[in-house]
């Protein structure tokens, strides 16, 4: 049983505002990137500041979210999935900035999947009513406030974020080695050799923090259950993915593994990883209510 | 071919059966495996899982085999890898650096090869790198690196699952997991931990919303052979732990206390009754109460389905099931302070529920493992920044006579990185002025 909190319709208005405004301005960034790819160079920076401005709004939904649930905001599919996008988008400006124009064409890739993974919250439950995203605000039950549970969360999104990026590099891996080299969408993208690096830089991130989720999970665990590792299918799908990606990390070193093996290798662990956070919710059964 | 085969080629069946024990290439195999087998295992029902797969001895054997893997991998690296964080090639030619993925060749006509070389040390330090000039046959040759430790990344990695491996092993292999409970002045003991626990206390805590789940916290005093080991308070995410014991609040329990008057006789018996207690009510125990739950605040759904309100103790009803000759005859709801009278073949039992307290019930376990676990997971941590974040990196610095050029190599794991920073060397020692790419 969780229970509810009033919300006075000021912060109700300010949240869904702030909601609202990052989703279109999400929506006309990635049409910016995704212009600048086919083309339009001059659109290149312009994207740049309107995925900042929509993560500074998207920020500015979080804050108020929190504010209205007086917690940090990490409870159940919306909630997560919003931090989780916000992360992802975080990671994805910090790498931007660092690594300039070079980068906008990853721009193209990482925005769709953001729109993707914000599609899931928001267009996906009214298309099928069985998938029920609450966006109600509830109170953090007994046995999840501990601030493990925290460091716990925050690992997960940024693990999800690394992954993401890693799997926009291999979109463009693949198009880049299969499409003519003058086509419309390959002409603007990266070499191989630096996707491969690229992809390699954000599994690597991930991994780092998906390492650090599965531990301060079974602290936390060990703290609230009495036991740190119960074989509990989200458990076993966080490690499934821990897996495949380790293996990624691996076959980089092996003779006959580079190219299409290791892409596809990041291609299933962005699918198990994906598979952790909806899959295991709507279609297994376990302890974890929450995202 | 009449030439000798390298001695290094000629390897024992035993020296290849080590080699492909401590590959890489099984490693990726048994990960994979024991990926496939999971998502399989994911699909069953969680306690099947855990019984037929996860406790299997062929899934632990498995785990066991990687670790052998790993083990016999992290032995067999620890000499090449000191090897190469140590005792590096500091001297090159200028052959070898122009054939190195990564390096620049800078015309420097006017300046003397001692000039040069001290403006890419100059250059290097900017950078922050340690530079060690060495005598080469071709000249000098500057050697400068930084981020050593990072060549430990792997290694680290690799020994932390080992010790996390370990660790697992030793706690499960010397723990224990009992539960035992009860209310306030109760005590019970712990055989395999050979301890006593006395409950001095049971506390509930309503949430500011009432349909919360309450807390509830218990005063623990833990003693063995009448000396104390410990005390403490026990709830939710709140355990006490002592000597690698861990006592952990798992569920709390509603107890009534109930007073059993045999009408014809006039005797009395208090009763303290928990849910799924049966009760006898006569000599052949043919009328039996089976109590069925505890409701703090009573109600009832339309179809009769009783159910609690909230937390709330506003109207606490005992609910029970009266069987007779094995037979459910009708539900008993004993309402606090109002008896209820209860016909049996040898006379009227008057039950009277006069009030109600709190059990905690308690999971307790020993995990002598968990050090090592932290240690392991702090080392796993350490290990993969120092493989990811770490930017270990070597350069080379020679004159060509030749040419008349000064040629720069780098090598490092990060490309990108790496190429990053050859080009501010590059542009540190074009502007020294005279450089010309
Ligand atoms: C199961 C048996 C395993 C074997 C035989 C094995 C073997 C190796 C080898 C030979 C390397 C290359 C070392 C180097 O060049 O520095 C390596 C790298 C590495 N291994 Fe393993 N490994 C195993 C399992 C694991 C697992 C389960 C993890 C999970 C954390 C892991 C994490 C790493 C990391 C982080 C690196 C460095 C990768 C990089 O720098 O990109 N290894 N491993």
């Amino acid at each position: 049983m969780s229970s509810y909190i009033q919300v006075s319709p000021m912060g109700l208005f300010w949240e869904n505002t702030f909601f609202n405004l990052a989703l279109v301005t999400y929506l006309f960034a990635t049409l910016c990137y995704v212009a600048h790819l086919l083309g339009k160079k001059q659109l290149g920076r312009f994207a740049s500041y309107i995925l900042r401005v929509s993560f500074l709004l998207h920020t500015g939904f979080i804050v108020t979210r929190a504010l209205n649930v007086q917690r940090v905001p990490f409870v159940g599919s919306f909630e997560f999935g919003n931090m989780f996008v916000w992360a992802t988008v975080l990671v994805y400006l910090w790498t931007e900035w660092r690594m300039k124009e070079q980068y906008y064409a990853v721009g193209a890739f990482v925005t769709p999947l953001a729109m993707l993974y914000l599609g899931y919250l928001t267009v996906v439950p009214r298309l099928f009513p069985a998938i029920r995203i609450s966006r109600a605000h509830t109170q953090l039950a007994p046995v999840l406030q501990n601030n493990w549970l925290t460091v716990h969360v925050s690992a997960s999104i940024f693990g999800y974020a690394g992954f993401t990026l890693a799997f926009a590099a291999a979109i463009m891996w693949l198009l880049k080695v299969n499409l003519k080299a003058d086509h419309l969408i390959t002409r603007n993208l990266p070499q191989s050799k630096t996707l491969e690096e690229y992809m390699y830089r954000g599994a690597a991130f991930g991994f780092l923090f998906q390492s650090v989720m599965i531990i301060t999970g079974a602290i936390w665990a060990d703290i609230s259950w009495g036991r740190y590792w119960g074989w509990d299918p989200k458990e076993m799908w966080a490690l499934i993915t821990w897996f495949v990606y380790a293996v990624y990390l691996h076959a980089r070193f092996t003779r006959g593994w580079t190219g299409l093996r290791t892409i596809a290798l990041v291609m299933i662990g962005w699918v198990c990883m994906v598979f952790t956070w909806v899959g295991v919710a709507w279609l297994l059964t376990g302890l974890h209510s929450f995202g | 071919m009449t030439k000798e085969t390298p001695k290094t080629a000629v390897k024992s069946p035993l020296q290849q059966l080590l080699n492909f024990l401590s590959s890489m290439q099984l490693g990726i195999i048994l990960l994979l495996l024991l990926a496939v087998i999971s998502v399989f295992a994911t699909l069953k029902e969680n306690e099947t899982a855990i019984t037929s797969i996860y406790h299997s001895w062929w899934y632990l054997g498995m785990m066991a085999f990687t670790a052998l893997n790993l083990l016999l991998c992290t032995a067999r690296r620890i000499k090449p890898v000191t090897k190469l964080a140590f005792h590096p090639h500091k001297l090159t030619s200028p052959a070898a650096l122009r054939q190195m993925p990564h390096h620049y060749e800078l015309k420097m006509e006017k300046v003397t090869a001692e000039a040069a070389l001290a403006q890419a040390e100059a250059a290097f330090k900017k950078n922050g790198l340690q530079v060690e000039v060495t005598a080469g046959q071709q000249g000098r040759v500057l050697f400068a690196e930084r981020g050593k430790i990072g060549y430990f990344g792997s290694l680290v990695t690799h020994l932390s699952l080992l010790v996390i491996l370990l660790g697992a092993m030793y706690g499960s292999l010397t723990g224990f997991e009992a539960r035992n409970g009860g209310l306030a002045g109760d005590h019970f003991h712990v055989e395999q931990g050979d301890f006593r626990v006395d409950i001095k206390d049971v506390k509930m805590e309503q949430e500011a919303d009432p349909t919360v789940r309450p807390r509830v916290f218990s005063e623990l005093v833990i003693t063995r052979d009448d000396q104390p080991l410990s005390e403490g308070t026990v709830a939710i995410n709140q355990p006490l732990r002592f000597n690698g014991n861990t006592i952990y609040h798992t569920t709390f329990r509603y107890v009534s206390d109930v007073v059993a008057t045999d009408l014809a006789t006039g005797k009395e018996q208090q009763l303290k009754l928990w849910d799924i207690d049966q009760l006898q009510l006569d000599e052949e125990g043919k009328v039996i109460l089976h109590v069925m739950q505890f409701f703090p605040n009573f109600s009832m759904h339309g179809g009769g389905v009783p159910y609690s309100k909230n937390y709330l103790p506003e109207n606490p009803v005992l609910a029970g099931l009266l069987i007779e000759n094995n037979k459910a005859v009708r539900n008993v709801f004993l309402i606090l302070n109002e008896p209820e009278v209860i016909k049996t073949s040898t006379g009227e039992i008057e039950l009277l529920m006069t009030g109600f307290e709190n059990a905690a019930v308690f999971t307790i376990t020993r995990n002598l493992g968990r050090p090592i676990l932290f240690t392991g997971a702090v080392l796993l941590i350490l290990g993969l920044y120092l493989s990811f974040f770490t930017f270990p990196r070597r350069f080379w610095a020679v004159f060509a006579q030749e040419s008349n050029s000064l040629i720069i190599g780098g090598r490092s794991r990060n490309r990108l990185l790496l190429e990053q920073e050859l080009e501010q060397i590059n542009q540190e020692i074009s502007k020294g002025g005279e450089a010309r790419v």
